[in-house]
């Protein structure tokens, strides 16, 4: 299908007659020339990458088969015509003077250098793709090899990140609003639960007395303890409306869940030169789980774990487990190997409001911590013996056993 | 049981002292503790009473607390606690053995019904208890020779079969059996069969 049209096949003649010219007659040369074009042929019929031979005009001589393939166009309909036709406007109109410049000033500003760039298929619908050109020169000739990678796998699957990083985002802000809630929860319902039971003990008192006033007294310190039990039923229904909110409870491949949040939360990682291990207990496979939920605290833990590690100089190990329990129960653990926890930060790890951070509202643990628990888990931290802090958290398994009516 | 103590563990000092206030208008002994080691650190001089525990605390929580007395002083009747009425903590502090699980704030006949209730059990079992306890002292009070003799007559033995396992006289058997019924305050045989089995051991 790919046939090399009669300049590219000129320029390999050239080659082919330097080295044989002279040792050799006509004929041989014709043979050379033969033997050339064939293999060039069979070159561009197989070679798996997307590869365009244009000439120093910017018209396409030839082009691969996986090329035909990526833009649509076969040999024979695209042979001759500008390269420019493989690009969209504005790169389009702008082809002819890139080319131009190059020739006469020498400047290089994609050859042997490669770049993303857009392409266009024969249909009019565009994709990313990586081109590198190599130049070819024989004699005053300059022809131009064109490799294309498509990148459109890749961009969707950055696409796909950026999708589960703001569904996490999404959350994680939805779920610190829930925090903020019910951490107002807790800190209220104490001194509220102290002033009913202020009351309602003197109420108590007040019925051992006698007198008109104490039964006035009885009365209003018990109306006043059931106006206290008032604002605790307020403050749990509004709880209960930010937490129940949208988390629902499903089926969930663990595996998928960590390798999910893994992508997400350490992206950038290897730029740190953090070493990532994953040691995955096959039985520790189906959990019932909010996912979102889940990868968020998977990705609050990982990206915790990496922080810790940035300020050590000691080889940064990050490592990833699973184990599945007797109790209907697996363990996950983030384990890194940074300096460690200070003991006063250790003792408040999951209270809100607690961090290490420069900036950050200390909301994160605790978030985590919520959520592991409105699971059915616990989440705690212990100091890893080599170095370091693992932090855990259980989960319950889909597997078996499962209780109906709690969910 | 007059010795009956409520103990109140709960790390906020306000919550602590108005339990205790709360309770001792209802008449009952308190002490608070403000974390679950320091209670743990005095179980050994906790008998009767039964405790009310947060579950969210700094260091050892409600739950764990609740899973330690198990280990250690089981029978003590636990009630739970907590700002947070999480279902699933819930479900876990009642599959441990809570006698009950309140939501704070809470009305105040709800938590004394539920202390009640815990006393009456821990009451019950006290009183099982000490006569376990008596039981055992008069199981040791008998000689190695009626021990023996007792041993036959819980498996069921004539007296005939005990003389001649013993290698001794019928008739000192039925002394013997005497000096056992006595000694262990048991009315008949089958209260003795009873009493020897209630303590799960006849030696």
């Amino acid at each position: 299908m790919a046939r090399p049209s009669q300049p590219a096949a000129t320029a390999e003649l050239t080659a082919a007659s330097e080295a044989s010219v002279g040792s050799a007659g006509p004929s041989a040369i014709a043979q050379a020339l033969e033997a050339a074009e064939a293999r060039l042929r069979s070159i561009m019929q197989t070679v798996p990458d997307a590869m365009i031979i244009i000439d120093d005009k910017g018209c396409i001589e030839s082009l691969s088969a996986t090329a035909e393939r990526l833009f649509g166009y076969e040999q024979g309909e695209i042979a001759g015509r500008s390269i420019n036709v493989l690009m969209p406007t504005p790169y389009r109109e702008q082809h002819d003077a890139y080319m131009q410049r190059y020739l006469s000033t020498g400047e290089r500003r994609i050859i042997g250098i490669g770049r993303i760039v857009v392409g266009q298929r024969k249909d009019g619908s565009t994709f990313p793709m990586h081109l590198t050109v190599c130049e070819l020169r024989s004699g005053e000739r300059h022809h131009f090899t064109g490799f294309i990678r498509d990148l459109t796998d890749q961009q969707l699957t950055e696409s796909r990140l950026k999708e589960l990083q703001s569904e996490v985002t999404h959350m994680s802000r939805y779920t610190a609003l829930g925090e903020m809630a019910s951490t107002l929860a807790h800190e209220i319902n104490q001194p509220l639960t102290a002033i009913s039971n202020y009351l309602k003990g003197t109420q108590r008192l007040l019925q051992r007395m006698q007198g008109d006033d104490a039964a006035i007294l009885r009365d209003a310190v018990g109306k006043a303890a059931d106006q206290a039990l008032r604002a605790g039923h307020i403050i749990r229904r509004l709880r209960e409306f930010v937490s129940r909110g949208e988390s629902e409870r499903l089926i969930e491949s663990l595996p998928k869940l960590i390798e999910d949040a893994s992508t997400l939360a350490l992206v950038g990682a290897r730029e740190n030169a953090v070493a990532v291990a994953f040691r995955l207990d096959p039985q520790a496979n189906l959990v019932l789980a909010d996912r979102i939920q889940i990868q968020q605290v998977l990705v609050n833990l990982i990206r915790n774990a990496i922080e810790a590690m940035i300020e050590v100089e000691t080889p940064r190990r990050l490592e990833i487990a699973t184990v599945a329990g007797s109790d209907g129960l697996v363990e996950v653990t983030v384990a890194d190997s940074g300096a460690g926890l200070a003991q006063e930060v250790a003792r408040n790890l999951f209270q809100p409001f607690t961090t290490t951070k420069r900036k950050g509202m200390g909301l994160g643990l605790s978030i985590c911590r919520t959520i592991v628990e409105a699971h059915g888990g616990r989440i705690w931290a212990d100091a890893r013996p080599a170095g370091g802090t693992v932090f855990h958290f259980t989960l319950r398994t889909a597997a078996e056993g499962e209780e109906a009516g709690d969910a | 049981m007059p010795n009956q103590v409520v103990h109140v563990i709960d790390d906020d000092a306000d919550v602590r002292q108005s339990l205790a206030f709360l309770l001792s208008t209802a008449g009952l002994a308190v002490r608070v503790h403000d974390s679950a080691t320091s209670f743990l650190q005095v179980l050994p001089e906790v008998h009767d009473g039964c405790v009310v525990t947060d579950i969210r605390m700094p260091g050892m929580d409600g739950l764990q607390l609740q899973r330690r007395l198990a280990e250690l002083k089981p029978g003590l009747p636990v009630i739970v606690i907590t700002g947070h009425g999480d279902v699933a903590l819930a479900v876990d502090a009642m599959k441990a053995g809570a006698i009950d699980f309140i939501e704070k704030p809470f009305d105040d006949e709800t938590l004394l019904t539920a202390i009640r209730a815990a006393l009456a059990r821990d009451a019950r079992d006290s009183a099982r208890e000490a006569q376990l306890a008596a039981i055992r002292t008069r199981l040791q009070a008998l000689s190695e020779r009626e021990r023996e003799v007792l041993q036959g007559l819980v498996s069921g033995k004539a007296n005939k079969v005990i003389a001649y396992n013993l290698g001794i006289s019928a008739r000192t058997v039925e002394v013997y059996r005497a000096n056992v019924m006595t000694k262990m305050q048991a009315d008949s045989l089958s209260e003795l069969v009873r009493m020897v089995l209630s303590v799960g051991d006849a030696s």
